[in-house]
């Protein structure tokens, strides 16, 4: 009878022994969890004040960040938009290390690895966010210059030139992101290189009279400007 | 039939005869082709809860000619905003509804003010100069014609007469306002009759002539609240955002552009809209309200056109306008009885007192603040300052529309 008891007993005695080492962690993983996210939010409070101080929201405004926002159907005011961002950011960071705090072997794994791919998150940030200005940039330069050489389709040129820049940023992002980086490639060469091959044969077919007009004038300029044989044959 | 005297330094286009309203808009849906027509509409929620709106879209759901319609619906909520939508559905031609009171175009709103365009309180100025910029940011049109949506006489035909002269590109004309009798069983009208005319007059003659107060003077109904432009006047002009609205609008018009090519239309043999009520001992509401803001910025004009106003000159100003408006009211009685109109002289000659308070009012207001308000920035300015205002804004709308 007592053997019987005691095998009943000895799994439910382990179970709150392992329970009673597990508390502690539990508590632990709570605690940093709610320090965490109380400190993200006063974070993100000051970072918000700081930015509006700043005047960080026009100079987003002028920088076309705001559109990018907007677009999106995002229609808080920039900094508390940014505000947001580092609050979940630093929100995801508090989950992750508070669950460390479990000492679960599987999670312990995951928590490593997502700290493993935090670089890769900030250089695509990077990268996307280098990549929006230069592409408005680039765009608007082409605008003015072919605008102002008289180019009739200089409106069309520039968001040609702002699609195929921004195609280019987004695989670079994905990539860095590691997000299918096979697919990437060779969806971002057959997309580029097809673009490509296509202003090629439309240009080259197109083309073939004005090119042999430019050819066939600079010959005729070239035979103008030598000099003429003086010696006459009799 | 109206007469066919030319008044002052711009154009009047009369209804002589009976004009085809078929021709009218036969000739308007081929200009269209090459000088598209947006419509404006400045509405309140509860107007759509009154009797002028539901005549004003069975009208509009005939009209051909128009490219789109852009309504500045206030006071609405998103419920409201809903229930309008499906109000306007009879209408064939894209109508586009800018939520003035949405989370969106308030953040658009606010993006204006944080970078420091000032665009007024909430009214049917700003909603007006809003609606100016989607048409801008969407450039699929080259005119815009605004009407009010309190119109109880609504016919398409006061549409069509008031984009005639614009979108026909043989009359080039830039801007055109429309005039009509605001005539029931009695004269309507108090403040163009008794306080602008007369008051222009008065001003006229302490001043002598000047270029502004002809042009002004030029207009059989400048109060009105039906004109017509091209987009390029709308992107250029300044407009106020309180009652100076209409004379605010004229001033940059004048400012801006020849009175060659200005001109106004008879557009209404008929008609009744909501009516004001004077509130004569209270400045900040009704008729008193609209006559200050008016005086306010017809004295604000003037003096950035070089005139300068002392005490004495107001003074002056107070004895001349009464006289004036006192000869005024007595043709408009002769007027009256004539036509067999109801007139109630004493009516009137209250409206005329509670006038010369409010000129009194705006010349205090005047000395004290000679810049007031300053205008709504112009479109141009706007886009100088915040180089993606339009896709922001073309942005707020299309989400609002889904």
């Amino acid at each position: 009878m007592m053997d019987f008891l005691e095998m009943i007993f000895q799994p439910l005695r382990e179970l709150f022994l392992q329970l009673g080492g597990f508390l502690p962690n539990l508590l632990a993983m709570l605690l940093i969890l709610v320090l965490g996210l109380l400190l993200a939010k006063a974070l993100e409070l000051l970072l918000v004040k700081t930015l509006t101080a700043l005047k960080f929201d026009s100079w987003s405004d002028r920088m076309s960040f705001t559109t990018l926002m907007r677009k999106g159907d995002l229609w808080a005011r920039p900094s508390v938009i940014v505000g947001g961002i580092v609050f979940w950011l630093l929100a995801v960071v508090t989950l992750m290390v508070s669950l460390g705090a479990l000492r679960l072997e599987a999670i312990d794994l995951m928590v490593t690895r997502f700290f493993g791919y935090m670089p890769r998150l900030f250089s695509a940030m990077f990268i996307f966010f280098i990549g929006y200005l230069l592409t408005g940039f680039v765009s608007r330069a082409v605008l003015i210059a072919a605008a102002n050489s008289g180019f009739h389709y200089a409106k069309f040129l520039a968001e040609a030139v702002s699609a195929l820049l921004t195609v280019l940023i987004l695989a670079m992002v994905m990539e860095q992101l590691q997000i299918a980086p096979g697919i990437v490639l060779a969806a971002f060469s057959i997309v580029f290189g097809g673009i490509v091959a296509a202003l090629a044969i439309a240009f080259g077919v197109g083309g073939i009279e004005a090119a042999k007009r430019v050819i066939e004038r600079e010959s005729a300029e070239k035979r103008a400007d030598e000099p003429e044989d003086e010696i006459e044959h009799i | 039939m109206s007469d066919f005297f030319q008044t002052g330094v711009i154009t009047t286009l009369h209804q002589l005869g009976h004009p085809s309203l078929e021709r009218l808009e036969a000739e308007l849906a081929s200009f269209s082709k090459i000088r598209p027509v947006a419509l404006v509409l400045p509405a309140l929620y509860s107007e759509f809860e009154g009797p002028a709106m539901p005549g004003i879209v069975r009208e509009l759901s005939k009209v051909k000619y128009l490219n789109e319609i852009v309504l500045a619906l206030d006071s609405a909520s998103e419920q409201q905003l809903r229930s309008v939508r499906e109000f306007m559905s009879p209408i064939p031609t894209e109508v586009r509804i800018i939520h003035n009171k949405g989370k969106r175009i308030g953040e658009i709103y606010e993006t204006l003010t944080r970078n420091g365009l000032d665009v007024g309180p909430q009214g049917k100025g700003r909603s007006a100069w809003l609606s100016y910029g989607y048409v801008l940011a969407r450039a699929k049109s080259d005119v815009i014609a605004l009407h009010d949506c309190d119109v109880i006489t609504y016919s398409r035909e006061l549409l069509a007469r008031l984009c005639y002269p614009v979108a026909n590109p043989a009359l080039d004309y830039v801007f055109c306002k429309g005039y009509y009798s605001r005539v029931s069983n009695k004269m309507n009208g108090r403040v163009t009759r008794l306080l602008v005319t007369p008051l222009v007059r008065a001003l006229q003659q302490l001043l002598g002539q000047h270029g502004f107060l002809l042009f002004l003077d030029s207009f059989r109904y400048p109060l009105a609240g039906e004109f017509c432009m091209t987009t390029d006047l709308a992107r250029v002009n300044r407009i106020p955002s309180d009652w100076g609205l209409e004379v605010g609008s004229l001033a940059e018009v004048f400012r801006n552009y020849s009175p060659n090519r200005v001109c106004q239309v008879d557009i209404a043999a008929t008609y009744d809209h909501k009516h004001q009520v004077l509130s004569a001992d209270d400045a900040g509401k009704g008729l008193m309200k609209m006559t200050v803001d008016i005086c306010k910025s017809l004295f604000r004009t003037l003096a950035s056109d070089g005139v300068v106003f002392s005490d004495g000159l107001f003074k002056s100003l107070i004895v001349s306008y009464l006289r004036q408006a006192e000869d005024t009211l007595m043709k408009y009685e002769a007027d009256a009885t004539i036509n067999g109109l109801a007139f109630d002289r004493h009516e009137e000659a209250r409206a005329v007192e509670a006038f010369t308070k409010a000129i009194s009012m705006a010349a205090l207001a005047y000395m004290e603040n000679p810049m007031g308000s300053p205008l709504i920035p112009n479109w141009s300015r706007v886009k100088a300052a915040i180089p993606d205002i339009f896709e922001m804004l073309i942005a707020a709308v299309e989400a609002d529309a889904r």
